[in-house]
């Protein structure tokens, strides 16, 4: 609540805290320009951080028991390179085409939205077909990784040939941006979290069972391979959205789940997916301020801050705790 | 009565060029135990995945109460059948209560909370395996032995009326054995079948009712343990004929060709030294030279020993 505030508050344009407060109390702050801030900018942005931190945590969760793996998040399987590629078409390949969408109304940011949820869409659909033919768990981890490798240099060869402002733009997409999603932008996130959020707490009793193991979790009547199709699906709807719309927001998907962890020492998922759901959205709202340098008029790139802040948190804390249980 | 699981005719393997088993007719009921046995790679842990659906047979029918396997939903098979592994569970940051609460899972709901009821059937589990003083500890601080406990509790709050247990007593002290065989025991007395997959043949012999017996290059077969051993079809699975391996007194026979000698007196001093002496190439008869047991020292060509280390050096010079 209080970082929910705080980061209504910060930004280039300071506003006090008193105002905030009346603005949310009586819908004013007596004076258009802030109100017009807050309700605009700044709110959105919040709530757009929280609902992305959630999606990412839980879906990096997700991931590290599926995969049974502490490196595993929730870009596991490529659909942050899915998304990435995606962007990479459009401002190297399809500038023509997308001078054309533009004219047709959508936004050259609307574009970028696009083209990341296609790219992770199809990188779903195909780790999704992979997962019904591929036996063991690990082996799909391997696809996931070399589908990413291969979507990456996709990108690499796409910059190779394009002119430098073209990769600046990409480079400006890579950094991560809650600022950039609009009203009707940010129903579609926060919904599309909401479901998966939903989604995840519905899968935590199938969670619970993997942590015993791929065998032992069939004899107690889980089908394995259902469970695995569905979490996939369940993380791609989480982190699959949060890419589209704000870039691919690192450390809050890898981190947070382990911060959990090492927090509530506990392994149900039933209460860790709230937990992580609330931990992420802290993280990512604190993490959105300190990008602000609160007091000055500069926005750091995001995925910066929070690679600056949240590695040496987490170094901090497994140094302090000696060991870090990822399951 | 009707057999809680009953093959006929089944084959086993991998995959069908490589046919592990055939023709294999058992069956297990209520009450009983059996221990599967076989050499390394005979098809034990391939049999009891089959059993499980976690592959599929190659041939003939598995039935488990009259009901053919692949009929079983997974979720309705998960109440019928209780595994054991040797796998370790990925997880190792669990207390012994929240594993034992994920054998509820075929019971809880959507979201796998635990009802009363499901806490009643983990509390009678933690109970009958006598593992109270290290409910609340982690996986990860568990010796081999209370370990295995807590995976057999685990598998019996699933309340099954099979249990499957793969190599259970493997890397497990003799104290931990017996603890874990006698609770197996106590556990078919409630009316449970049993099936053991188990390499030691103290424990098969003295625990089971029947044997399953798992051949190389003959059909599998079944009996009571005794019967196997005088028929020898136990030592032919088991090939002990070849290591020399003396079934009615549980040790290898040697046949040392050195000197004879004479060994009387106390008569467990008796049987260590023959042992030792056995080990160290000497034959054991009637003439020869002799060697006096008393209680705990040797005497010796009219020299005293305290330690069966120094007669033997001494013999040998």
């Amino acid at each position: 609540m209080i970082a929910f505030a705080l980061d209504v508050m910060l930004g280039s344009v300071s506003i006090p805290l008193s105002s905030v407060f009346s603005y949310f109390f009586s819908g004013s702050t007596n004076n258009s320009s802030w109100d017009i801030i807050i309700s605009q900018f700044r709110v959105p942005k919040a709530v757009t951080a929280m609902s992305v931190g959630a999606a990412l945590g839980v879906s990096g969760l997700q991931m590290q028991t599926l995969f049974r793996n502490p490196l595993a998040g929730p870009f596991v399987l490529g659909i942050s390179s899915g998304a990435g590629l995606g962007v990479a078409i459009t401002i190297f390949l399809g500038m023509q085409f997308g001078f054309l969408l533009e004219l047709a109304g959508l936004s050259r940011n609307g574009l970028f939205v696009a083209a990341a949820g296609a790219g992770s869409l199809l990188v779903l659909i195909v780790i999704l077909l992979a997962s019904t033919r591929v036996k063991d768990t690990v082996s799909l981890l391997i696809v996931g990784l070399m589908f990413g490798t291969v979507t990456s240099a996709a990108v690499s060869l796409l910059q190779y040939f394009s002119q430098a402002e073209n990769i600046q733009a990409f480079l400006f997409w890579s950094f991560g941006n809650l600022g950039g999603v609009s009203g009707s932008e940010l129903m579609v996130l926060s919904s599309l979290t909401a479901v998966g959020l939903l989604g995840a707490m519905g899968l935590s009793k199938q969670l619970n069972v993997m942590l015993l193991g791929d065998r032992y979790a069939i004899s107690l009547g889980l089908n394995l391979k259902r469970s695995r199709w569905l979490i996939i699906l369940n993380t791609s709807i989480l982190a699959g959205a949060a890419t589209a719309f704000c870039g691919p927001i690192a450390f809050i998907g890898l981190a947070v789940p382990h911060i959990a962890r090492m927090l509530f020492r506990t392994t149900n998922h039933l209460l860790l997916t709230p937990l992580v759901m609330m931990l992420g959205a802290f993280f990512l709202i604190v993490f959105d301020l300190l990008s602000q340098v609160p007091g000055s008029e500069i926005s750091l790139p995001l995925n910066a801050i929070t690679a600056l802040f949240g590695g040496p948190f987490v170094i901090w804390m497994i140094m302090k705790k000696r060991t870090l249980n990822y399951s | 009565m009707k057999p809680l699981i009953e093959t006929k005719a089944l084959a086993i393997g991998y995959s069908r060029d490589k046919i592990l088993q055939k023709s294999i007719h058992f069956s297990l009921e209520k009450g009983q135990i059996i221990c599967l046995m076989g050499q390394n790679g005979v098809g034990k842990t391939t049999f009891i995945k089959t059993l499980n659906n976690l592959l599929d047979p190659l041939g003939g029918q598995i039935l488990i109460k009259n009901q053919p396997l692949e009929a079983y939903d997974r979720a309705v098979l998960a109440r019928e059948v209780g595994l054991v592994l040797t796998d370790k569970p990925a997880a190792t940051n669990l207390t012994v209560r929240e594993l034992i609460g994920l054998g509820r899972y075929p019971y809880s709901n959507w979201l796998g909370r635990l009802s009363e009821e499901d806490k009643v059937a983990v509390e009678r589990a933690i109970a009958q395996t006598k593992i109270n003083y290290i409910a609340d500890r982690l996986l990860s601080d568990l010796s081999d032995g209370q370990f295995q406990k807590a995976m057999i509790a685990r598998a019996l709050a699933q309340e099954t009326d099979i249990l499957i247990l793969d190599e259970p007593v493997a890397h497990l002290d003799l104290n931990n054995k017996i603890e874990i065989l006698l609770l197996l025991r106590e556990i078919a007395n409630t009316g449970k079948g049993i099936l053991i997959s188990t390499h030691d043949i103290q424990v098969s012999l003295q625990l089971s009712d029947l044997l399953w017996l798992f051949n190389f290059d003959s059909p599998p077969t079944s009996g009571m343990p005794e019967d196997l051993i005088l028929n020898g079809d136990l030592e032919k699975a088991l090939y002990l004929e070849h290591h020399a391996y003396d079934l009615i007194h549980h040790r290898l026979s040697i046949q040392p060709e050195g000197k004879v000698m004479k060994v009387t007196g106390d008569e467990r001093m008796v049987f260590w030294t023959t042992q030792a002496l056995e080990k160290n190439g000497f034959q054991i008869g009637d003439e020869g030279e002799t060697i006096l047991c008393h209680p705990s020292t040797w005497t010796y060509k009219g020299s005293s020993y305290n330690k069966l280390q120094e007669l033997v050096r001494s013999i040998n010079n």
